[in-house]
């Protein structure tokens, strides 16, 4: 008997998920989802129960997933997600510690669990508690831990065993400004100069355009885009402002064809392209549809408008 | 100081052996409670049973058939008598298991402590089995134990007068015992902790179920018969197990009911587990 193949990507460091989909009991939280990361610092961004969580816990292997399949680290996580798991650091948003142990012990404990032998463990969880900055509170309880410490042993305990990505989930929840900026820091760090993968999840703008290069939205369960982030932090998609005279619904038509979004703001036109494509989209579509263009000006979208302009579609 | 100059360096593996994860879990666990004197002298506390009865055995086979009078079951040397002295340990069960059983599920409930395990590569199977392994432990400590030095030391003080029986069988049938039934205990507390988070509420179903339901039933026997005793939670450890050693059944009804008790708790108490211990905690 044929079994059937599962076509998903076998790279060791990158993550692709193809046409994922989970309800919790009739309550769908994620639609067909199909994306493919490589290392890096990549933003997953979306308003509150868009189903941020619930994918990061998909690719963790929490949940089933049928229909849909994720490769991870190059291990199908429906059939090996133990071994995915080895590689992989989780950093939950609520709660997250265990009550009874001292940071260093806690953070020992769980690398043991994560296939480190003991002696090495320790050291290490000595290490990651020094990196994020807990050296002097190390042998105190989790449970008195204040909260930007509690951030901070979180991070640690997902790094002890050197993964080769990490999931972060809302990271910078409920820290004052300098302890943000403190964990921003971090993962930045981590991202940029130390090669791990981070899976940032947010629904704070500020956070992913600090630290990431590409962004992944999500709006009720459903992948609304995949784009990459400018090193300052704008947009890589570019937005005309496009004014003209001539058949308006003919000259839009002819762009979304040719893949941009338009969207009408007075006398302009705002015409956002993306993966690449520059203004001779515009042009064209101009040409084609005999729409006589008095002005066309490159506007300067940052990641907050492209969000917005996403999720609004 | 700034985070490019702190040390994070990738981990190279030592290629020293790691450990399963159960194991992990449990030897942790074994170990953290030894720490507090208190519980140290609460264990030291249960043993106070065993040296009395090893004096009495001492004295018992010293001083003839006067002192096995006075002594009752804490001097007889077969197994119906060692049978005894594990129920005669019931109490230090009860609290032992108490303040180790207790929090440990709810204590990993309570933070979302799970969340951390389950990002490991560790299955359920491995959590429940190092979780299952801490119960065990401490309940061996204060029953197996010390029935097995009992039988060694009854063993050398009759100078071999008691025979093979002594040295074998009724270590063998307390193993056996103490192993089934410290697996079924433990698996129903940890299905205990697994239900609450608040390690308090959890401590006092504990105590409900284990004594509080030996006086129910016994209250209710009174009125409606021996059939009440199947109430009786502990009882039925008793009653299964007096089979095993040759003793007295303590209640009316066959054995075989209490023995398909114990198997229903013990199930039941699985499928509590499986249903309480995930990743991800669904809220309706």
């Amino acid at each position: 008997m044929d079994v059937p193949q599962r076509e998903v990507n076998t790279t060791e460091t990158s993550i692709s998920v193809r046409n994922l989909s989970f309800a919790y009991v009739a309550a769908p939280v994620l639609r067909e989802v199909t994306f493919s990361l490589k290392p890096g610092a990549v933003g997953l961004l979306g308003p509150n129960g868009s189903g941020k969580t619930t994918l990061l816990r998909a690719l963790l292997g929490h949940l089933p997933l049928a229909p849909g399949a994720a490769n991870v680290l190059g291990h199908d996580m429906a059939l090996s997600p133990r071994a995915a798991r080895r590689r992989l650091g989780w950093m939950p948003e609520r709660g997250g510690i265990l009550p009874g142990m001292s940071g260093v012990g806690m953070v020992s404990y769980l690398g043991e669990l994560s296939g480190m032998p003991a002696r090495d463990a320790l050291q290490r969880a000595h290490e990651v508690i020094d990196y994020v900055g807990l050296a002097e509170e190390r042998y105190r309880p989790v449970l008195d831990y204040s909260q930007g410490m509690r951030q901070r042993i979180k991070l640690a305990q997902a790094l002890v065993h050197d993964p080769a990505w990490i999931f972060l989930d809302e990271p910078t929840s409920g820290l004052d400004p300098k302890g943000r900026v403190a964990m921003l820091e971090l993962v930045r760090d981590l991202a940029v100069n130390k090669g791990l993968g981070v899976l940032l999840s947010t629904h704070l703008l500020p956070d992913v355009q600090a630290v990431c290069t590409e962004i992944l939205v999500l709006r009720e369960g459903r992948l609304l885009a995949h784009e990459r982030v400018a090193a300052d932090g704008a947009a890589a998609a570019r937005v005309f402002e496009v004014e003209g005279v001539g058949d308006e619904d003919a000259f839009t038509a002819r762009l979304g064809v040719g893949g941009a979004t338009v969207v009408r703001e007075g006398r302009f036109a705002l015409v956002t392209l993306r993966d690449g494509r520059g203004a001779d989209v515009i042009l064209e579509a101009a040409a084609a549809t005999g729409f006589a263009m008095r002005r066309m000006r490159r506007q300067v979208a940052t990641l907050e408008d492209v969000f917005f302009d996403i999720v609004k579609e | 100081m700034p985070v490019y100059e702190r040390g994070y360096r990738h981990w190279e593996p030592s290629g020293r052996r790691e450990a399963a994860p159960w194991w992990v879990i449990a030897r942790r666990g074994i170990l953290a409670p030894l720490r507090t004197r208190r519980f140290l002298a609460l264990l030291l506390l249960a043993w106070v049973p065993a040296v009395v009865k090893g004096v009495i055995l001492y004295f018992s086979f010293q001083a003839g058939d006067l002192m096995k009078l006075l002594g009752g079951s804490w001097s007889a040397v077969d197994a119906p008598g060692f049978f005894a002295f594990l129920e005669k340990q019931r109490g230090f069960v009860l609290i032992v298991l108490a303040i180790i059983g207790t929090p440990l599920v709810a204590r990993d409930r309570s933070e979302n402590g799970l969340a951390l395990y389950f990002a490991r590569p560790l299955t359920l199977r491995d959590y429940v089995l190092g979780k299952l392994l801490i119960v065990l432990f401490y309940f061996l400590i204060v029953t197996l134990a010390p029935v097995l030095l009992l039988a060694l030391f009854g063993y050398l003080v009759t100078s071999g007068a008691t025979g093979l029986d002594m040295l074998l069988l009724t270590p063998l049938r307390a193993t056996v015992y103490c192993l089934l039934v410290g697996t079924s205990l433990g698996l129903v507390l940890l299905a205990l902790s697994a239900a609450g988070r608040r390690t308090v509420f959890i401590a006092m179903s504990w105590l409900l179920l284990f004594a509080g339901s030996a006086l129910v039933a016994k209250i209710l026997a009174l009125f409606g018969g021996p059939w009440m005793k199947l109430l009786d939670f502990p009882a039925q450890y008793e009653h299964a197990g007096s089979l095993l050693f040759g003793a007295k059944a303590p209640l009316e009804y066959p054995r075989l009911i209490s023995c398909l008790l114990i198997a229903g708790y013990t199930v039941g108490a699985w499928a509590v587990l499986r249903r309480r211990i995930r990743p991800v905690e669904v809220v309706s």
